[in-house]
């Protein structure tokens, strides 16, 4: 057979399987988010999103827990955004090339391996127990945040490394100082990449049962928190809550497909904020 | 004005200092000839030394700008035309300083009716009007008054062939001229040649303006 | 005054600069040319020191700048680098706005007077013949600009600081025919007030801008001599056969 002819036939196939693959992939997302659209639909009204729960959890709503979710979510990224830029900075910037700055960054990507659960058990030792923090949102934001700290801390590292050399020494030729090179270019110039891996964490954290399950999380506490110190409800382990122990599982089945739609809804939406502010910053720095 | 074409002004500044140059060599050979005016004669002996000069200036001007401008299109045709301008207008200098050499080897003056009867005046009136307007169409990129430099070399070749016979006329009746008379002869074959010049000034001016090559043609 | 005397430099063990002497002509252009490897750009960098930067680098011998070696002990680099601009191979304004780029070298040395910033910037944009294009935008992004726009808003940034020295490297060769001929206007223009250095692969370039030629070949220095001089008669056959493009 002609040779073209093999060459057209293999490339239509091949491209058909990527097709096929990437339908099957889509339709398994939207089967799952339709799934919970017209199960929780029906119960997303203004009263469940900003009532307390009542009768057990199988009445009312569930504003604290999307409170607790979001301030979980504020404090966590407090926490890690600052610390995961500046070690990402050290260690792109400052750390000398030896053994020990081989042995950061491994031990940075073992960090980014360790089960959620581990982080939790952590957290509840250090922060609730030795630091007598108690359950908390700081207790939980600091567990959350240690647990998001890898993947930003290598999203910074990755993003500094991407600005090419000419911006630096362009810096550096107008006499310019390394702090003054990196803090006024490079990093402005490195920010969209590092609100990438800013948005990842969002959503990782905003799902994350097991750290907060010891360290913050409420069983039930129909009221908002008054101080970083308080515990709160949180929506991913209200939902586990819901849909394995509740005082009427039967009941509050319904609720449960409520706080998943709501949770995926919030994660939506800080998603897309953030996708915003990267996409303003890669305006401004992007060439054309 | 771009570094470039200020190059090329100055290119054009030098050329036209040759052709100011070369022009009032020919004047003053014609002003020699008719007074036996040894001086004057031996000034251009002089002057002939600062078109040399010129001459090399200018050549190797248009060496550097091709070397480090690599001119094309009009650019290059200019510089091109220049070099062959140049080195026309050089021998246009030769000729002068030839004149001067008759004037200075010459016993007796030129005798007037020689000069009227030979119409060595209105030769050198005519190649002296030549290197004028091939100047002027230089200066002002001006093909049409290049082409009227042509027309006027008419006038010079026919005066070239009537020469031999009225030289041979003017010795039957005064058998005594004869150096005189073979000494405007070679002057009157010399100016001739000063129209060839001039003509192939033109041709060039042409050529760098207008990109048409009209060498050995005669469509205009 | 910009000399390198019997100046060696090494990347560990590899011999770039083989004992280079050289004294630059002051507020005129000089080219340094040759083949790929040949170490014209490095020697160009010896002049800011940024080879400073790269690690394992071993410099010998002195170079120079206002009558003072700039490789002593107890230089302040800041400050060197501050009186030798430098503008780099691909455009690269840094993402700020116009007017902040320029700005930029003044605010690192620690001017904060807005009114003496503010003339400066306009002062260096005017220099390279960008103000009447952007005069109008200076809050704008530097990266609304064309690429050579932004090439010569990155000369105006290495101008703002006042230096006396320019080096460029290869400053036009990610530009087209049109904007590289506007920079080596500039670089015409800005002889008169500046010492130029400037590295180019586009021998042609070399031949148009500069008034001294500078060929280098496998680290040396080959032929140093005024650039009609190298163009037209060269002393020596190495560098006949790379102006004629017979190399090799």
């Amino acid at each position: 057979m002609n040779h073209s002819i093999i060459k057209k036939i293999t490339q239509a196939i091949a491209f058909n399987i990527f097709r096929i693959m990437s339908v099957i992939l889509v339709a398994i997302l939207f089967s799952i988010l339709a799934f919970i659209v017209y199960r929780g639909a029906s119960y997303i009204t203004w009263d469940f999103i900003t009532k307390m729960p009542e009768e057990g959890m199988t009445k009312g709503g569930i504003f604290p827990a999307i409170v607790g979710t979001l301030s979980l979510v504020a404090g966590s990224m407090i926490v890690a955004f600052p610390l995961g830029v500046c070690s990402g900075i050290y260690i792109n910037e400052y750390a000398p090339e030896n053994g020990f700055k081989r042995f950061i960054k491994l031990m940075t990507n073992n960090l980014a391996g360790v089960p959620s659960i581990v982080f939790g058990l952590f957290g509840m030792s250090l922060f609730v127990n030795t630091l007598k923090f108690g359950d908390s949102i700081i207790a939980g934001s600091l567990t959350l945040g240690l647990l998001a700290l890898p993947v930003i801390i290598r999203v910074t590292e990755e993003a500094l490394k991407s600005i090419d050399k000419t911006y630096r020494e362009a810096s550096y030729a107008l006499g310019a100082t390394k702090l003054q090179t990196i803090v006024k270019v490079v990093l402005p110039m490195s920010m969209p990449n590092i609100l990438t891996g800013l948005i990842l964490s969002i959503g990782r954290v905003s799902g994350e049962t097991a750290p907060i399950l010891f360290t913050v999380a409420a069983y039930f506490l129909p009221k908002l928190p008054t101080s970083i110190f308080d515990q709160v409800m949180a929506l991913p382990y209200h939902l586990y809550v819901l849909s394995t122990s509740g005082t009427n599982m039967e009941e509050s089945r319904g609720m449960a497909y409520g706080t998943a739609l709501v949770l995926i809804i919030i994660v939506l939406i800080l998603n897309l904020i953030a996708n915003i502010i990267r996409h303003f910053l890669m305006k401004k720095i992007k060439h054309k | 004005m771009t570094h470039l074409e200020e190059e090329l002004k100055e290119l054009k500044q030098q050329v036209t200092k040759m052709f100011v140059l070369v022009h009032s060599q020919l004047e003053k050979s014609y002003l020699s000839l008719q007074n036996l005016d040894k001086d004057i004669a031996h000034e251009i002996l002089m002057t002939e030394k600062r078109v040399n000069a010129l001459e090399l200036k200018i050549d190797l001007d248009c060496e550097n700008y091709l070397a480090l401008y690599n001119p094309v299109a009009v650019d290059l045709r200019y510089v091109l035309a220049v070099l062959k301008i140049n080195s026309n207008l050089e021998r246009i200098g030769d000729i002068a300083e030839g004149i001067a050499r008759f004037v200075i080897d010459s016993s007796t003056t030129f005798s007037n009716e020689l000069i009227m009867h030979t119409h060595t005046n209105q030769m050198f009136d005519v190649s002296l009007k030549m290197i004028q307007d091939a100047e002027d169409a230089f200066i002002n990129e001006d093909t049409s008054l290049a082409r009227i430099v042509f027309k006027q070399d008419v006038i010079l070749d026919n005066i070239n062939i009537n020469a031999n016979n009225n030289i041979i006329n003017f010795i039957k009746n005064n058998p005594d001229d004869l150096e005189q008379c073979l000494h405007i002869l070679s002057t009157i074959r010399k100016l001739e040649r000063v129209g060839d010049q001039a003509k192939n000034i033109a041709e060039e001016i042409i050529f760098y303006i207008e990109a048409k090559v009209i060498k050995h043609s005669r469509k205009l | 005054m910009i000399e390198a005397k019997n100046l060696n430099l090494y990347y560990g063990a590899f011999h770039a600069l083989k004992d280079i002497n050289l004294k630059v002509a002051e507020k005129s252009v000089t080219a340094l040319i040759g083949p790929s490897g040949c170490g014209k750009s490095t020697f160009l960098r010896t002049f800011n020191r940024m080879n400073d930067l790269i690690p394992g680098v071993k410099i010998e011998g002195d170079i120079i700048v206002d009558d003072e070696n700039i490789y002593q002990k107890g230089i302040d680099v800041d400050r060197l680098r501050k009186r030798v601009g430098m503008v780099f191979q691909k455009p690269n304004p840094f993402a700020k706005s116009i007017f902040e780029n320029v700005a930029y070298g003044m605010r690192v040395n620690g001017i904060s007077n807005e009114k003496v910033i503010k003339e400066a910037v306009e002062q260096s944009l005017k220099q390279s013949a960008l103000w009447d294009e952007v005069k109008d935008s200076l809050k704008k992004s530097a990266y609304a600009l064309s690429g050579g726009q932004q090439q010569r808003l990155c000369i105006a940034r290495a101008l703002a600081v006042e230096p006396t020295i320019l080096l460029m490297d290869e400053p036009a060769s990610a530009l087209d025919p049109i904007s590289t001929a506007k920079i080596e206007e500039l670089i015409h223009e800005l002889k008169k007030k500046y010492t130029i250095l400037i590295v180019t692969h586009n021998m042609q370039q070399a031949a148009r801008v500069s008034d001294f030629t500078a060929f280098f070949y496998m680290g040396s220095l080959i032929e140093y001599d005024l650039t009609k001089t190298i163009f037209t008669n060269p002393a020596k056959q190495q560098t006949q056969n790379y102006v004629t493009g017979r190399f090799g």
